[in-house]
């Protein structure tokens, strides 16, 4: 004889992959988060490796009043291009139109008070609501260069050590590693991949609780020889079926396309072999259960499909707390985050990604801080399922 | 066979049931009448151990639904006043559903599929969705996962309603059918026509206590009147029929 536990499981299934809309969410969660992460990591790779590859496009107006700046401007692969005299609105024209990434305006009697020893006036042109800001202030930095070069060169033309002009000496030291930058941008990325385990178990959650009343079929289902662990037991995996399927596609394709990219170009890292994201899915299967646990829990008691929606709406903000609060109080990663769901999960990637040696307790903790909730719930669900007012509040 | 001896229940403040007692013997098929909000409803869900009862005993083939739900529940199709069949999935997956819940196998349930769709005329509709069913169609799916596993006990809320004449006969002949195999029948009805063909034995019930049981002759000497309906109104009491 079959587990009557399979049985509700088997037809609850079945009936949830008939309507489309579930597998349209199956769909659109699953494939669609992790396509999203990707083409905005894409574009993020290719905006910053962009002045590499083409250089920087700058306008000059009177280039040739500054012979050296030009050569210098060169040296840094900024490709001048010189022009006439612009008026204003034709020089807002040319920044607007992306062409350029400013425009420099060399003042007519340049050359005249540049030999004067009198300050030279150049003008910067710039839109900073663009995206070429960075790029700008590269363009900036070789004038600043030039202009105290220009002035050490004067200085000891006059006998004066250039030294005296330097009062301090700045020099950067970036400690932050490729690993540690990446931190942050893979922590928001991780941070959406378990979100599917909440969504789309609650369509089938809430269509075998409160549906059913709705419908009026739980009397009729009671009414059978199966206790109630055995039909809730049936009902919460089925839901969590769909939540666990979605959830590990979701993980698997995201894996795929963060290996493809070369994310090391903007100082990312995703060292995670296939054996390690395996490993992860599998400490993320109760993440769904619980989830799943969560719902029916609740939505059993709504007696309507709407009204359990509406209830289960609030619910859904809830994965999104941990998170939320560990980059608000900005928090560094510690032991007691791997007892929190789904904080434990976002944790457990975003280290791995990081790379290094986690050793298991970190999987085990994160597997069973979803998994003793849920099989809790559940059982406090079955057991409340065998009062009167279930058969009665029909 | 079905004993229940002085059965109380309360809702809160409600009486819903105040006292009732009767016997459906095997092989009979046994009416219950009542008008509505008498307390047919919560009196069959108390059979199966649905609801717990606050008060006197209820055996069926001498084992206490409250003591022992399951086996109980193994032995009494259940036909309750929502029909519970779901959209999505056909009639042949309804019934496979719950034959398997009654612990069936795959070749029981489909010989029985068959032989209770024949005796309810519904082969036409075994392989459809039961979205868009009709009234009757809706109650004859209802009907046959009542029959599908073969209990000995039957407890039929208003199994007629909705249904046309072809399959009030089909399901009188199915009920004929219980009968001669020794099943015990307990049929929730309004309607007396199907008391007079159907019924040995009928139980009427008001307020929640039993008025009366006995031979739709018998209610008609006792009532000294003839005609079964008159005879159950006056049973019931006037004021309360009608309210």
């Amino acid at each position: 004889m079959k587990s009557k536990l399979m049985i509700v499981l088997r037809k609850e299934l079945r009936e949830t992959l008939r309507e489309k809309r579930t597998l349209a969410m199956l769909a659109l969660f699953a494939l669609l988060y992790p396509v999203m992460i990707g083409f905005m990591l894409h574009k993020l790779i290719d905006k910053s490796t962009m002045s590499e590859r083409e250089g920087i496009e700058l306008t000059v107006i009177g280039a040739k009043q500054a012979p050296t700046l030009m050569s210098q401007l060169g040296e840094k692969n900024i490709t001048v291009k010189d022009s006439g005299p612009l008026d204003e609105e034709a020089i807002g024209e040319l920044l607007r139109a992306k062409k350029t990434v400013a425009v420099l305006r060399l003042a007519d009697d340049f050359t005249e008070t540049y030999y004067a020893m009198r300050p030279a006036q150049i003008e910067v042109w710039y839109d900073s609501s663009t995206e070429s800001n960075s790029q700008r202030r590269e363009v900036e930095g070789v004038l600043e260069a030039y202009s105290n070069n220009v002035a050490s060169a004067r200085l000891l033309a006059h006998g004066v050590s250039p030294a005296a002009l330097a009062p301090i000496r700045l020099q950067r030291y970036d400690t932050g590693t490729n690993a540690s930058r990446s931190a942050m941008l893979i922590g928001s990325i991780i941070g959406i991949l378990f979100f599917p385990a909440f969504m789309l178990c609650m369509s089938a959650a809430v269509d075998s609780t409160a549906g059913e009343r709705e419908r009026r079929s739980l009397e009729v289902l009671m009414a059978q020889p199966a206790h109630t662990w055995e039909l809730m037991g049936g009902k919460w995996l089925a839901a969590s079926v769909l939540a666990i399927v979605g959830t590990t596609l979701g993980l698997m394709l995201a894996h795929a396309i963060l290996k493809w990219l070369p994310l090391e170009e903007i100082g990312m890292s995703w060292n995670l072999g296939w054996g390690d994201l395996a490993l992860v899915c599998l400490v993320t299967v109760p993440l769904s259960m619980l989830a799943a646990a969560l719902y029916i829990a609740l939505a059993m008691n709504s007696k309507t499909f709407k009204e359990a929606q509406t209830l289960l709406s609030f619910v859904m903000i809830l994965p999104l707390v941990p998170g939320l609060v560990v980059s608000m109080l900005d928090l560094k990663t510690a032991q007691w985050m791997y007892t929190v769901p789904v904080l434990s999960n976002q944790t457990l990637l975003k280290e791995m990604a990081k790379g290094g040696d986690l050793g298991a307790l970190p999987f085990v903790m994160t597997f069973l801080c979803s998994a003793l909730p849920a099989l809790l719930i559940i059982g406090y669900a079955s057991w409340r399922m065998k009062s009167e007012r279930y058969v009665l509040a029909v | 066979m079905i004993e229940v001896h002085d059965v109380r229940k309360k809702f809160g403040a409600v009486q819903a049931l105040g006292g009732v007692s009767f016997t459906a013997r095997d092989g009979q098929i046994t009416a219950l009448l009542g008008p509505n909000g008498a307390g047919k409803t919560t009196l069959l869900r108390t059979l199966v151990g649905l609801l717990k009862r606050d008060h006197g005993t209820i055996a069926i083939d001498g084992v206490d639904p409250e003591k022992d739900p399951m086996t109980v529940r193994r032995s009494i199709g259940f036909l309750t006043d929502q029909f519970g069949l779901y959209e999505r999935l056909t009639t042949r997956e309804y019934l496979t559903y719950f034959g398997e819940l009654n612990g069936m196998d795959r070749a029981a349930i489909n010989r029985r599929t068959d032989e209770v769709s024949e005796l309810l005329g519904m082969e036409d509709i075994l392989g459809r969705r039961s979205k868009g069913f009709s009234q009757g169609q809706r109650i004859k799916v209802a009907l046959a996962r009542t029959l599908l596993h073969r209990p000995r006990h039957l407890l039929l809320d208003e199994p007629s309603r909705g249904l046309d004449v072809m399959s009030t006969r089909a399901l009188r002949t199915a009920l004929n059918a219980l009968r001669a195999d020794g099943c015990c029948v307990i049929m929730a009805t309004h309607v007396m026509q199907e008391v007079t063909a159907l019924c040995e034995d009928v139980i009427v019930i008001a307020g929640g206590h039993t008025v009366a049981q006995g031979s739709p002759e018998e209610l008609c000497r006792r009532t000294g009147i003839a005609n079964l309906e008159d005879a159950f109104v006056s049973l019931v009491g006037t004021e309360e029929g009608i309210a």
